[in-house]
Parts: structure tokens; C-alpha cells; sequence
């Protein structure tokens, strides 16, 4: 623990902005009243986070040269902004919209941070899997006009709460780990080892490192070279847990009768 | 003969009941119809017994005895075993003869505390008292056991009634035989508690349980008294025993009423103490007794079955009272006030009962307070203290047992014909339709009202011939012969009995300090109250033209007249016969035998004196203080002739107003007139307790209700109600919302993390 | 050893995606907005991974990523069914109308009444009468305001 003032100083900034960021969360979520009152209160909303937000990127650590700290700054503003759209937004289709959004966003992190197929599979399968069929279910379900269900929210407060104490769990001691792990929890990684300047006494043999540069071409040759080399197994088992939820989905669909199915259906229509 | 130890005898006489008794409770509904054989068999046993004890005794003491000199007194005391011993329980004030023991102690053992031992022993004694009350009981106890066979013939509580019969006469005899005080209570209290399970026999009928519990509550008033007694006794003579018993460490502790005691080297407390003391033990007798006030249980107790009032209620357990009183003489001497106050008790109530027993239509219930009215005779002789007092009371208690115990019997002989009704004014001229139970009925109430020669006229004049001695001292004659007795007393030694325990070392070389009563206070005795007694006498007179006019009021409203029969006759024994017929022969014997018995006992234990000298052995009675009141028993012919005028002036009314007439006419309340309320409320007694003893006992137990129920189940309630309003409280969080719960379980499980990221930071 | 800038600006973004999942599904009643929430969750923990992996250069990180994308999918497929399945019974899609774990002498928790939508009615100017009425448009009668 390295102590100074930069270090606390830094603590007590990003205590205010995870306080701004809860009490602005609080204030976004839909409360029910309607009107002018819940107008401002977002707006308010709206404003405690941007201070928020600003506060989060004044104390983050800063990246290498201007364009490597535009270029994250923007996709990761992207994620955040649109992932708080998704949960706070009274329409469920307007939210799914905004999660694709924040899918672009993520993306656009772990492209930053390397990792190229895994940036692009996101896409893919969320977005244009997962998302569709979110979509598909919002079509089928969801009533006509404004649910009053989706008006209000449940325990603002509380959850505003714990998501702050959630990220502050996160943000405030991740600065901790600035100074190294503990003694007790030590993690046997190889960049540790070579960095302490000893010898490598890894038992396993050793694993290839991944190129350093994001945009590597054999970047997803490797990733292929490690998947179906050491985790066969578990790849294996991926897919076939892919089928079981196939055949899940369908038996538990298939289980309603005609018969109950249009007397659930008269039912929907009574309530 | 064979040489059959007494101690066994004397232990065999309640063992054999009490076995009796448990036998009939093991297998009494197995025997079924035969269920009396086990109590027949013991209670006839114990009778066989205690006859043999009590001729053995009286030949014992006659050997000893001649007519011209001191009677010695005779006890045996055998232990079965030791009931409680814990030495050094007490130590003993100053100026009680129980420092007097102390200091012994003291001396010997120097540096070692005076304090006394307390050790109970089973202790069983044998002297002429008990030897009187145990044939007395124990005959009477079988012929009422015999009676009962025909009489309880169909009842389904059959082996119940002799299980308790003989565990009656089991806790009687221990009552008699005991020998010491704690003893006696225990055994007061178990005759009370046979005399509430008889009397409360048929427990289904309210009125039966309910004179049961008055009983027993009435009873527990006089128990208070004893026990009180008991305490002050305790501390006073620091011993319970009535016999001289041998400490540890070979010291003498002299008994209460033991020769050492009596033989005016120890002493009896009197003054405040012992009157006390002689107080709460009048208490406790009247309370068993049924004298004023405590009497009011008596006549309801004619709820039990007949029998059990003949035995109980007549015979045996009534005269516990007297028996007390009469073992205590000593205690009773020492105190002139108390005498005079046991003597007012007996024959206010003698009188007071007999003007009630005058207006009862209900021919038990004449038998009851005719009851109280002899007991009340008996306290008024007790209360002369003199030895011609005790003894005429306890030659009465006999005679009593005998006629009294017959007079009930022929009232049950009565009742089984005629249905279950007892009511006098609904039957009438049964002497053509029971012939026996008529004649031993009319032997009965002669024996009742003093007629000679049957028996009750000789114990009634012997009692009369006590409160007159008592009233009228300068008599001729007597003021000689008493002199004579008293220096009889002063000059002989003690002579001790054979048997009784031997004491380490006479005292009599250090004079005792507290020495307060000597062989003179028994002239004291004699000359007390003359005023007092003189207006008993004729109250007294006056009591036994009553007896004699209730008695034979009874006699002739039931059995002369023109024959009346009520319907419920008749519907008995499931006969086609519509007549009332004479009892079985198993109810009219043991009738016949009483009768006897009070025709020839009276005549017989007075002409030969036989009673008088026999009980002048007992240590109680042969006491100096007691004997040397003696008058001597001669007849006196002038009061006999006032006895036997009462008598037939009381006759004569009763057949001017009840011979030869129907019961149904109204005799005594037309002669009563205004007064009828009156005598017909019975003095208004039941109700002055109503309203000073029931009543304020209610309104406490309502409150102790109340108290219960609110208070202490309101904090009950109020223990049981925290979980569930705690829970009623927290049951709101359960909403069913999943959402809801799943805050909750972030929330805590965040906080959880942060404190430990919080201790972990450094 | 310090990660580096990048890996600890994507821990924060990760944890931020967690976090705000984390409200999302406390918060809202919708389901399906409660499973998207869930989505976002496993973003935040796949930035976070991939930091991670990033930091200790090997591809450890990026597997799991890849399962926790497989596991999603799968988890998507059979939630949705289940919501259909709620929907079913139910008659909407509200995580309120599943209150029977509650205590029996509480009462069901409804909604209070809420202010109706202030929907903003286009105000068309008056024109004077001029020709025939248009024909009704089907199409238009069965077109929804807001989905």
C-alpha cells in the first residue's frame, strides 16, 4: 500500500462520483408519477451522471498517446451511457434497442483490449442472436401501450444502493491492487514470474502468449490453436450443452396442449 | 393360656384392620358379592384381640389393686420403629421443663450447646384407656361390619365401604394406642379423612359431597388447634411422647404424661402456657366432637350411609375428642379456667342441641344431635376434673357407643324397609311390621333417656353426680374421704409399673425451679366455680328431660300410631309384596346384641366398680394432681331419683303429644308456635357461618380466580405473545416479491463484502 | 506487478456493465428487461476477463469468455421459453404477478393507481370541408402509438 495524497485524494473523488452515480441511477428510474416532476427528476438524473462520468474518467489512469485515449474513452462512454439507457428506459423495445447499442460499445472495449474475435462474436451472437430473440418474445408478449408494470420500478432506493456499493466494491479497490497481491492469494502467472526476474517453475508447460499487438493476424489462429488444443474437452461439452438447451426449450414448449393453450390465451385476454 | 406377648397383641389390633382394608381395596372387585369377608374377618380378629388385651389388663390391674388404696398406674409402650431422629433439632427456652432436660445434657457434655433431640418413634402403649377404647371400637366396629352386609347388600360401592370401614378402625385404634402427640395428629387426621370418604360415600349425589366437604373443612378448623397444640407442646416439654424415654446418651426425658411427670417431681406448665395449651386441644375436640360452634357438621354428615354414621358418627370417632381431653387430665388440672371453659362448652351445647334434636322430623337427625347433645354430656363431666369426671365420661362414652350405635342401626333397619325414607312424619306404627328393630329401638331409647336399669341411667348419673360434687363441694362424706386420698398421695412413693421403661436415675435430689403445680392444686380443683357448676347441673337436668322427650318422641311417631307405610317400600329386594317387612337376620342380629350389651353394662360395670378402678390405673388419671380430686363412687341415691324424675317428666310430655297419633300431624309446631323459626333454622348457626366464614372465603377465592386467570396467565400469554408479535412483525417482509428478496440478499451480501474489504484494506 | 492503464480502464468499465446490471435487475419489473439486465451483467464480466487475460498475457481469460458466450446463449434460449411460459399464465409480463410465496395474511401488493400516459394527441388545424371523405385505412387503424 503505497501511501500519499494522490491515493486518497483519488479515493475520496471516486467516492463522490460512485455517490453521483447512485443518486443519479435513483433518480433515472421510472418512479410512476408522470408528468412534469418525473421529467426533471430525469433530467436531473441525466445531469448527476454526466458529473459522474466525468469524475470516473478524471481518475482513471491514463492511456498511452491521445488517440489511444480517444479512441477508448469513446467506446467505452458508448457501453456505459447506452447500458444505463437499457436499464432505465420505460419501453422493454426501446431498452432492447438501447443493449444493442451497448453490445456495439462493448465491442468496441475488448477490440481495445485485444481481443478481436471475441469483440467480433459478440456482435454476432448477442447482438444478432440473443437480441432477435428478445425481440421476437417482445412481439409476442408485450401489451398494447405502456404497461404500468413498466412505469415503475422496484425499491429505486435500495437498488440504486447496492449498485453503488457494488461499484464502489469494484473501482475503489481496484486501486489497491495497484500495489501488488497479497502474500496469500499470489497468483502463479508467468508474467508475475518473468517480471520477478526468476526462473519460470511452471510445472505446466508453457503457454503461448498472446501477441501483444491487437491487430496481430494470427490473433484468432492462436485463439483457435489454444480452444481445441487444451480445452477440447470443454468445447465438446459446449456444444452438446448447446443441443440440451435446443431440445430443452422445444419439450418445455411443446408441453402445452391446444386445448390449454387456448384456454391460457382466453385467459390473457381477461387479465 | 398361653403366654402370648401383649406387644404383639397390642400391635396385632390396627395391623389386622389395616391389612384387612388393603386386601379388600387389591381384590375387592375380584371377591364381588364376598367383598366383606376380608374387613369381617380382620376387624372380628382385632375385636377377639383387643378383648383379650383389655381382660388381661384388667386382671393385671386388679391383681395389683385393692378398694382401699392408691391404684398403680399401668403402662406398656412397644416401638415398631424409629419415624423420624434428628438430634439437636431444638433448643429449648428458659423456664420450660424442656430446659430442664437441656441442662442435663449440658452438664454431662461440657462446651456442647443444651439443645434437644427430636425423635419420633412408632410408639404403641397399652393402658386401661386404651384397653376401654379398643374392645369398644373394635366390637362395635364388627357388628356395624356385619350390619353393613345386609344393609349395603346391593350397592355398587360394596367393597369400598368395607375397605374403608376397616381402614376406619385402623386409624382409630392408632389414635388410641398412639404415644405420642404427632402420632395423634396424624391418625386425628386419617380418621377424618375415612369419616369424608364415608360420609361423601355416594359421592354422586351433591348433597352427600357437599356435607362431606363441610365435614372435613369443619374438622380442619379443630386440626388447627392441635396442631397449634402440638407446638406449644413441643416447646414446652420438648418431647411429644406421653411415656419417659431414655435420650442417647442415657439421660432421662421425661414425657409429657409420663410417671416421672406425674409423679409431681417434673411438673405440668400451667398459667398462660398451659392453659394454651389445654384451649386449642378443646378446639381440636370440639372440631371432631361436633360441640358449639364446631358442630355444625354432624347432622349434614347423616348423608353417608347409615352404618358409617352408626360407627363413625355415634360410636367411635366422635368420642376421639373426649378421649383426647381425657388423656390430657393433667394438662387439663393444671388449668382451673380451662376446666371451667370445657365444662361450659359441653353443656351449653348439650343443651342447645337437645332443644334442636326436639323439632327434627328427620329420625337421623334426632339420632344426630342427640349425638352432639351426650358428647356435650361428656365434656361437661370432663370438666369437673375430677377422677369421678373423667371416669364417669369415659364409663358414658361406652354406654354410648353401645345404645347409640344401636339406635342408629334400628334407624337404618328402619330406612332399608321403608325405602330410603326416613322422614318420621311419612310412616308411623312399625312395631307390627319390624317387631325386632321395634323392641331393640325402645331398649335403645330407654338406655338413651336414663331409664334404669339399662345402661345409660348409671353413666348419666354418674355424670350428674360430677357436676353436682363440683357444684354442691361441702356434700357430707366426701370432704373425709378426699382428705383421706390426699395424704394417701402425699405419703407413699411412686410405685412404678412393671413394664414401663426404667429410668437411669430418679431426680428428686434437686428440687425443680419451675415446679407449678403440686399435689394441693388438686383441692384447688375441687373448690373452683361452685357457682358455675350448680347452674350446669340443673342445665344439665334440665338437657336429660329433653333427651328423654326427643328420644321418645322419636319412638312414638315412628312406631306406635296407626301403620303407615310410604310408597317407596316395599319396591326392595324386588318383591311382588307391596308390605314393608322386618330386616334380615344379618341386620337384626348384631341389633340384638347391642341391645344386650345396653341393657347389662351399665348394671354391670357399676356394681362391681370394674370400670371406675380399671381407668383409676391409667397414668392420666392416676395422676396425683388427678387422684387426689378423687370423690369416691358411691351411689347417691337422691340424685338418681332427680335423673330418673327428668327422665319421666320427658316421657310423659312425649306421649301426651305423640302416642297412639298419626306422625302427620303437626304436634311440635303447633306447641312451638312463633318460636318455630327459630328451633326449625336450627339457631340460625349455619347461616351466621354463611355469612361470616363462606361468604368472605368466596369473595378470596373469586379474587384469587381473577388473580390467576389475568394476572398470572396474562403473563403467560404475555411470554407467548412476544415471538408472535416479533414474528407478526418480520412476517411483513415476506411479500412474496422476488424482486424484494433479491435486494435483500444483494444488499447483505454487498455489506458483508465491504466490511471485509474494509478490515482487509491494510 | 501494476497492470497496466488499459487493463485497469477496463476493469472500471467492466465493473461499471456489472454494476448497472446489478440495478437492472433489481429494479425493474419487466422480465424481459430483467434478462437483458442479466446480459448486461455477463458483459461487464467478459471485459473484465479479458482484461484480465490481457494483464497476464495468456488466453485464459478469452476461453472462459467464450464459454460464458455459449452458456448465455443457452440460458437466453430456455429463460425465453420460461417467459413465454409466465406470459402464458399470467397474461403479462410482470415479475409482480408471482407474489404466492407470500405469507398468508398479507395482502396481494397492487399497483396504485397510475397517472395515465400523457399522450400527446396531434392537433389537426380545422380545414374547411372540401370533396369526399378519404376511405378508412385499415392499416392505419390497427398501427400501434407505442410499443
Amino acid at each position: 500500500m503505497s501511501p500519499g495524497d494522490p491515493i486518497s485524494i483519488t479515493g475520496s473523488i471516486l467516492a463522490v462520483a460512485v455517490g453521483c452515480s447512485a443518486a443519479s441511477l435513483w433518480l433515472l428510474l421510472p418512479r410512476g408519477e408522470g408528468g412534469l416532476r418525473e421529467h426533471m427528476a430525469s433530467r436531473f438524473g441525466m445531469l448527476l451522471g454526466a458529473v459522474a462520468l466525468a469524475l470516473f474518467v478524471a481518475t482513471g489512469h491514463r492511456l498511452g498517446g491521445l488517440g489511444d485515449e480517444a479512441v477508448f474513452l469513446v467506446v467505452s462512454l458508448v457501453a456505459v451511457i447506452s447500458s444505463v439507457a437499457t436499464i432505465v428506459t420505460r419501453s422493454p423495445v426501446y431498452s432492447a434497442i438501447w443493449f444493442a447499442l451497448a453490445l456495439t460499445g462493448v465491442a468496441g472495449v475488448l477490440l481495445v483490449l485485444g481481443a478481436q474475435f471475441l469483440g467480433v462474436a459478440t456482435i454476432v451472437v448477442y447482438a444478432g442472436a440473443i437480441l432477435v430473440m428478445f425481440l421476437f418474445v417482445l412481439m409476442l408478449a408485450q401489451p398494447t401501450g405502456m404497461a404500468p408494470y413498466d412505469r415503475v420500478s422496484n425499491e429505486p432506493l435500495l437498488s440504486a444502493v447496492a449498485g453503488a456499493i457494488m461499484l464502489g466494491l469494484l473501482t475503489l479497490f481496484i486501486g489497491r491492487l495497484s500495489a501488488g497481491p497479497a502474500e496469500c492469494c499470489a497468483v502463479p502467472s508467468k508474467a508475475a514470474a518473468l517480471a520477478a526476474g526468476g526462473e519460470v517453475t511452471l510445472s505446466a508447460p508453457s503457454r503461448p502468449a498472446i501477441p501483444a499487438d491487437p491487430l496481430a493476424a494470427d490473433h484468432v489462429a492462436r485463439l483457435g490453436g489454444e480452444l481445441f488444443g487444451r480445452h477440447l474437452l470443454a468445447i465438446e461439452v459446449a456444444g452438446v450443452l448447446l443441443l440440451v438447451a435446443l431440445i430443452g426449450s422445444i419439450a418445455i414448449v411443446s408441453r402445452t396442449s391446444p386445448e390449454e393453450r387456448l384456454d391460457l390465451a382466453a385467459r390473457r385476454a381477461d387479465a | 393360656m398361653p403366654e402370648i406377648d401383649p406387644r404383639t397383641l397390642l400391635v396385632l389390633v390396627p395391623a389386622l384392620p389395616l391389612a384387612g382394608a388393603l386386601v379388600t381395596v387389591l381384590l375387592g372387585r375380584r371377591l364381588g358379592p364376598r367383598a366383606h369377608w376380608p374387613a369381617i374377618i380382620s376387624i372380628a380378629t382385632a375385636a377377639i384381640t383387643a378383648v383379650l388385651l383389655l381382660v388381661g389388663l384388667a386382671s393385671d390391674v386388679s391383681e395389683k389393686a385393692s378398694r382401699r388404696q392408691p391404684v398403680p398406674p399401668v403402662e406398656m409402650v412397644t416401638t415398631l420403629w424409629q419415624w423420624v431422629n434428628v438430634s439437636e433439632a431444638y433448643v429449648p427456652a428458659a423456664n420450660t421443663p424442656a430446659a430442664e432436660v437441656g441442662e442435663d445434657l449440658a452438664a454431662r457434655a461440657a462446651g456442647v450447646p443444651a439443645s434437644l433431640p427430636f425423635a419420633i418413634g412408632i410408639d404403641l402403649r397399652l393402658d386401661p384407656l386404651t384397653a376401654t377404647m379398643l374392645a369398644v371400637i373394635t366390637c362395635v366396629g364388627l357388628l356395624v361390619a356385619i350390619y353393613s352386609i345386609g344393609y349395603m347388600h346391593d350397592d355398587p360401592g360394596y367393597a369400598r365401604f368395607f375397605a374403608l370401614v376397616a381402614a376406619f378402625v385402623f386409624s382409630m385404634s392408632m389414635l388410641v394406642a398412639a404415644s405420642n402427640f404427632l402420632l395423634v395428629y396424624v391418625f386425628w387426621e386419617a380418621v377424618g379423612a375415612c369419616s369424608y370418604l364415608l360420609i361423601g360415600f355416594w359421592f354422586q349425589k351433591p348433597a352427600a359431597a357437599a356435607a362431606a366437604k363441610k365435614a372435613f373443612l369443619v374438622n380442619r378448623v379443630g386440626d388447627f388447634g392441635l396442631a397449634v397444640a402440638v407446638f406449644l407442646l413441643w416447646m414446652t416439654y420438648g418431647t411429644l411422647n406421653f411415656h419417659d424415654t431414655t435420650l442417647a446418651d442415657g439421660s432421662l426425658m421425661p414425657g409429657i404424661l409420663g410417671a416421672e411427670r406425674l409423679a409431681a417431681t417434673a411438673g405440668i406448665v400451667g398459667g398462660t402456657v398451659g392453659t394454651a395449651i389445654c384451649l386449642l386441644l378443646l378446639l381440636a375436640a370440639c372440631g371432631k366432637s361436633a360441640q358449639l360452634p364446631l358442630h355444625v357438621w354432624l347432622p349434614d354428615a347423616m348423608e353417608g350411609p347409615t352404618p358409617a354414621s352408626a360407627l363413625i358418627h355415634a360410636a367411635t370417632m366422635v368420642t376421639a375428642g373426649v378421649y383426647l381431653v381425657a388423656r390430657c387430665a393433667p394438662l387439663y388440672v393444671a388449668c382451673p379456667q380451662a376446666l371451667t371453659i370445657v365444662s361450659i362448652v359441653g353443656a351449653t351445647t348439650a343443651l342447645v342441641a337437645a332443644l334442636i334434636g326436639t323439632v327434627q322430623n328427620d329420625l337421623k337427625r334426632v339420632l344426630a344431635y342427640s349425638t352432639i347433645s351426650q358428647l356435650g354430656f361428656m365434656f361437661a363431666s370432663l370438666g369437673t376434673g375430677t377422677l369421678l369426671g373423667f371416669t364417669a365420661a369415659i364409663f358414658h362414652l361406652v354406654t354410648h357407643a353401645f345404645f347409640k350405635a344401636l339406635l342408629f342401626l334400628g334407624a337404618g333397619s328402619v330406612m332399608h324397609a321403608m325405602g330410603g325414607v326416613i322422614d318420621m312424619r311419612r310412616f308411623g306404627g312399625l312395631r307390627r311390621v319390624m317387631p325386632v328393630t321395634a323392641t331393640t329401638f325402645l331398649i335403645g331409647s330407654l338406655a338413651l333417656a336414663g331409664v334404669a336399669p339399662f345402661a345409660g341411667f348409671f353413666s348419666k348419673d354418674e355424670i350428674l353426680a360430677a357436676l353436682h360434687s363440683k357444684g354442691w363441694s361441702h356434700h357430707a362424706g366426701e370432704h373425709h374421704e378426699a382428705v383421706l386420698h390426699a395424704d394417701h398421695a402425699a405419703a407413699s412413693p411412686w410405685p412404678l409399673p412393671a413394664s414401663a421403661i426404667q429410668p437411669a436415675s430418679l431426680r428428686n435430689e434437686r428440687p425443680p425451679r419451675h415446679l407449678l403445680v403440686s399435689a394441693s392444686a388438686g383441692e384447688q380443683v375441687k373448690a373452683t366455680n361452685a357457682g358455675t357448676f350448680r347452674i350446669l347441673y340443673w342445665m344439665s337436668l334440665f338437657t336429660a328431660a329433653l333427651t328423654a322427650f326427643y328420644t321418645f318422641r322419636a319412638v312414638f311417631m315412628t312406631f306406635t300410631g296407626p301403620t303407615r307405610v310410604p310408597d317407596e317400600a316395599g319396591h326392595h329386594h324386588g318383591q311382588s309384596g307391596s308390605a314393608a317387612h322386618e330386616s334380615p337376620r344379618v341386620m337384626t342380629l348384631p341389633l340384638v346384641i347391642l341391645a344386650v350389651a345396653a341393657t347389662i353394662s351399665g348394671w354391670l360395670l357399676f356394681s362391681t366398680e370394674a370400670l371406675a378402678h380399671f381407668l383409676a390405673a391409667t397414668p392420666s388419671l392416676a395422676a396425683a394432681t388427678v387422684a387426689a380430686t378423687a370423690t369416691p363412687h358411691a351411689f347417691h341415691f337422691d340424685l338418681a331419683l332427680q335423673g330418673t324424675l327428668a327422665a319421666a317428666l320427658g316421657i310423659v310430655l312425649a306421649a301426651i303429644g305423640h302416642l297412639g297419633r298419626s306422625s302427620a300431624g303437626p304436634q311440635m309446631e303447633r306447641f312451638l308456635g312463633p318460636l318455630q323459626p327459630l328451633f326449625a333454622s336450627r339457631f340460625f348457626i349455619d347461616e351466621l357461618y354463611a355469612a361470616l366464614v363462606v361468604r368472605p372465603l368466596e369473595f378470596l377465592a373469586l379474587l384469587a380466580a381473577g388473580f390467576d386467570r389475568y394476572v398470572v396467565d396474562g403473563l403467560v400469554n404475555l411470554v407467548a405473545a412476544v415471538p408472535l408479535g416479533a414474528g407478526a412483525v418480520v412476517r411483513r417482509l415476506q411479500t412474496g416479491l422476488l424482486q424484494r428478496y433479491a435486494v435483500a440478499g444483494a444488499l447483505g451480501t454487498l455489506l458483508v463484502v465491504l466490511a471485509l474489504a474494509w478490515r482487509l484494506r491494510a | 506487478m501494476t497492470p497496466s492503464a488499459l487493463v485497469l480502464n477496463g476493469l472500471i468499465v467492466g465493473g461499471m456493465l456489472f454494476a448497472l446490471g446489478l440495478v437492472g435487475i433489481l429494479a425493474r419489473r419487466n422480465l424481459i428487461v430483467m434478462f437483458l439486465s442479466a446480459e448486461l451483467m455477463l458483459q461487464g464480466i467478459s471485459v473484465s476477463l479479458v482484461s484480465w487475460s490481457r494483464h497476464h498475457g495468456d488466453w485464459g481469460g478469452h476461453v472462459l469468455v467464450i464459454f460464458v458466450l455459449t452458456v448465455a446463449a443457452c440460458e437466453a434460449a430456455i429463460a425465453l421459453v420460461f417467459v413465454l411460459q409466465a406470459f402464458a399464465r399470467t397474461g403479462r409480463l410482470d415479475s409482480a404477478a408471482w407474489q404466492a410465496l407470500r405469507e398468508s395474511n398479507l395482502p396481494r401488493s397492487v399497483d396504485h393507481e397510475l397517472p395515465a400516459v400523457d399522450a400527446v394527441t396531434p392537433i389537426f388545424p380545422r380545414l374547411t370541408p372540401a370533396g369526399a371523405a378519404p376511405e378508412p385505412d385499415e392499416d392505419a387503424l390497427l398501427e400501434r402509438e407505442h410499443v
